[in-house]
């Protein structure tokens, strides 16, 4: 079995938004919708630090679909648009989606955007890779983990792009891959594990 | 139609507010769900709230009389007819507003030709159709007097009417997501929830008929089904206690956003006054059998009902979306009414909030009246019109009476 994933390493991360902004190029994502976040993690403000002056903290915290093995947003979808492929990732079939947003509900990371308008993309055209499918006002959509550019062997967009190296993309069913190895190294953990959902998205710091 | 034309001020306000709902609905469609205040950190709103209040309402109709005949209470017997036409036109409405709530409705036949069988989703979809398919042939058969076909139908009603709200509770209450849905207790609150706001519609519905000497109902029954409603609404006020309890004894993070929200948050208007108002009011008024007598009091208990649960539908679906489970700024994007239709940095938001939109609300207004206007058909057609065919075969004399008069 595959199960494609990524590594995140948190000490690397120094909450650029590169990431973000190369998904949102690549993937076509319009106007007020992103499929990638970088958080200041449990602050109110961007950038923000926790603690009192002068021990202060700061951790940024990228969060994407988490490919989550046990997918709460699989088991809800009434249509089954939203499936997990061979390879462990999950996916959006957009010609099934009916819009009812019940997937919305049950992802605890809220990886899930809705086009609630028509797609308005500013500059005013299909920025996206060209294989990438644009999606119609009124279905869902999420990462896929690039699986367009992983069909031509590529990483996904944020992994390549990332300036500190803090991605890692690999399969977590392979132990020889280097993002298992990172994750047993560095004794790696998932977002929300009480939730169950066994995400394949590993962080470490 | 008679009562149409009898009334035609108010046909002619319910027309005019269907025809309004209608427009928004198709300016929806067109321009997307923008319109309403729904957003990527709220993604339901009215539309789901309302859709869980008609639910309750229809199911509440259809246990009173379908228990009529399960459990031979003779007495209950006698407003089964009225009870059966509120079940099946809120059941109706209830299906409307799911349907309107969904952004790519001309897909909805991915449902029948591929269901996911683990979706609460579709087995809502599947029990509600069985549910209308059971209110419609109850109808049928009450008014063609079949009284064999309706008690046995009714055993099938019975538990489809608890079921049917159930599995609406399930579509919240199985989300592990969401602290303040995910509790076994849901279903149970829902088909109490049900129980009390349909005999507070069913109780409403049987005075204003009384009044107009459409149809009469015995003035003890009024009283008897207060008294149930007294009864649910205590079963109801338990049932949310425990969960609360629950919830708040553990002490974790995410139950206390929760409680904090609705004891003293932006949900907290919409649960304090469904526990005075909701709750504690209609009980306190309605444990008195004195004040069950008086139609009075029992008309405002049920109303003070219905609308608690409406405001418990409003906290309960909106509280769990306020704070999401992963927390940091910038949020979520087009994270709150607001933030959806906003440009730079506040495009995000990290906590989340909802305001319907004047298109929703229209939107609602307009199903809810075309749901009267339903009403009044079916009540002239069933009751008045055809009075005298059913009084000779109809073996309860007080609706006779009620429809001749």
């Amino acid at each position: 079995m595959t199960r494609l994933a990524q590594v995140i390493n948190l000490e690397n991360c120094i909450g650029c938004q590169t990431c973000v902004h190369s998904c949102k190029m690549q993937n076509n994502v319009p106007m007020g919708l992103t499929w990638n976040r970088v958080l200041s993690d449990g602050e109110d403000v961007l950038d923000g630090a926790s603690g009192v002056f002068p021990n202060l903290s700061r951790t940024y915290l990228p969060v994407a679909c988490q490919h989550c093995q046990n997918a709460s947003c699989q088991r809800v979808c009434p249509t089954g648009a939203t499936y997990r492929d061979d390879e462990g990732r999950v996916l959006v079939d957009y010609s099934k989606c009916i819009g009812c947003r019940m997937c919305m509900a049950a992802c605890p990371y809220n990886a899930r955007v809705f086009n609630w308008h028509e797609p308005v993309r500013d500059p005013d055209f299909n920025y996206g890779g060209k294989d990438v499918p644009v999606r119609p006002k009124g279905v869902v959509e999420k990462c896929t983990l690039c699986k367009e550019r992983a069909a031509e062997g590529k990483e996904p967009m944020c992994v390549q792009n990332c300036p500190t190296k803090a991605r890692t993309y690999g399969d977590l069913d392979d132990p020889n891959s280097e993002a298992s190895k990172l994750v047993r190294e560095h004794k790696a953990y998932v977002l929300l594990e009480e939730q169950g959902n066994n995400p394949s998205l590993h962080y470490f710091d | 139609m008679e009562l149409l034309k009898r009334n035609k001020v108010l046909t002619g306000v319910l027309v005019l507010l269907v025809a309004a709902g209608i427009g928004c609905w198709i300016y929806q469609l067109v321009a997307g769900l923008t319109v309403t205040g729904m957003n990527n950190g709220t993604s339901w709103g009215l539309y789901i709230t309302s859709f869980m209040f008609f639910v309750g309402l229809s199911a509440g109709g259809l246990i009173v009389a379908s228990s009529a005949s399960v459990f031979h209470i003779e007495k209950y017997k006698t407003v089964a007819l009225p009870a059966v036409i509120l079940s099946t036109v809120c059941i109706c409405l209830a299906g409307m507003f799911v349907l309107i709530d969904l952004g790519n409705i001309q897909n909805i036949w991915r449902l029948i030709i591929g269901p996911n069988p683990t979706s609460p989703l579709l087995w809502d979809v599947v029990v509600i159709t069985v549910y209308l398919v059971i209110n419609i042939l109850y109808l049928v058969n009450m008014h063609k007097g079949n009284d064999r076909t309706v008690s046995i139908l009714s055993r099938f009603a019975l538990p489809t009417a608890i079921l049917v709200h159930s599995v609406t509770a399930w579509i919240f209450g199985l989300q592990i997501s969401m602290e303040g849905w995910y509790s076994a207790i849901l279903a149970p609150i829902f088909v109490a929830s049900a129980m009390d706001s349909g005999l507070g519609l069913l109780l409403i519905t049987l005075v204003a008929l009384n009044s107009l000497k459409i149809f009469e109902t015995p003035k003890k029954l009024i009283s008897s089904l207060a008294g149930l409603m007294a009864t649910c609404i205590a079963i109801d006020a338990f049932f949310i206690f425990c969960e609360l309890l629950t919830m708040a004894y553990p002490g974790t993070a995410g139950g206390s956003i929760i409680l904090s929200e609705l004891f003293a948050g932006q949900t907290a208007p919409f649960f304090w006054i469904e526990v005075i108002v909701g709750l504690i009011a209609p009980f306190v008024i309605l444990v008195f059998a004195k004040n069950r007598e008086n139609t009075k009091l029992v008309v405002i208990s049920s109303a003070c009902v219905m609308l608690g649960v409406f405001f418990k539908r409003i906290w309960l679906l909106l509280t769990s979306f306020i704070t999401p489970d992963v927390m940091g700024a910038p949020g979520i994007i087009s994270g709150s009414s607001s933030a959806a239709h906003s440009t730079g940095l506040d495009v995000f938001a990290v906590l989340s909030s909802y305001a319907p939109t004047a298109i929703e609300i229209f939107v609602v207004l307009g199903v809810v009246s075309l749901g009267v206007l339903a009403f009044i058909w079916l009540t002239s057609k069933l009751v008045v019109e055809d009075a005298k065919p059913a009084s000779t075969s109809e073996s309860s004399p007080a609706q006779a009476d009620g429809a001749r008069a």
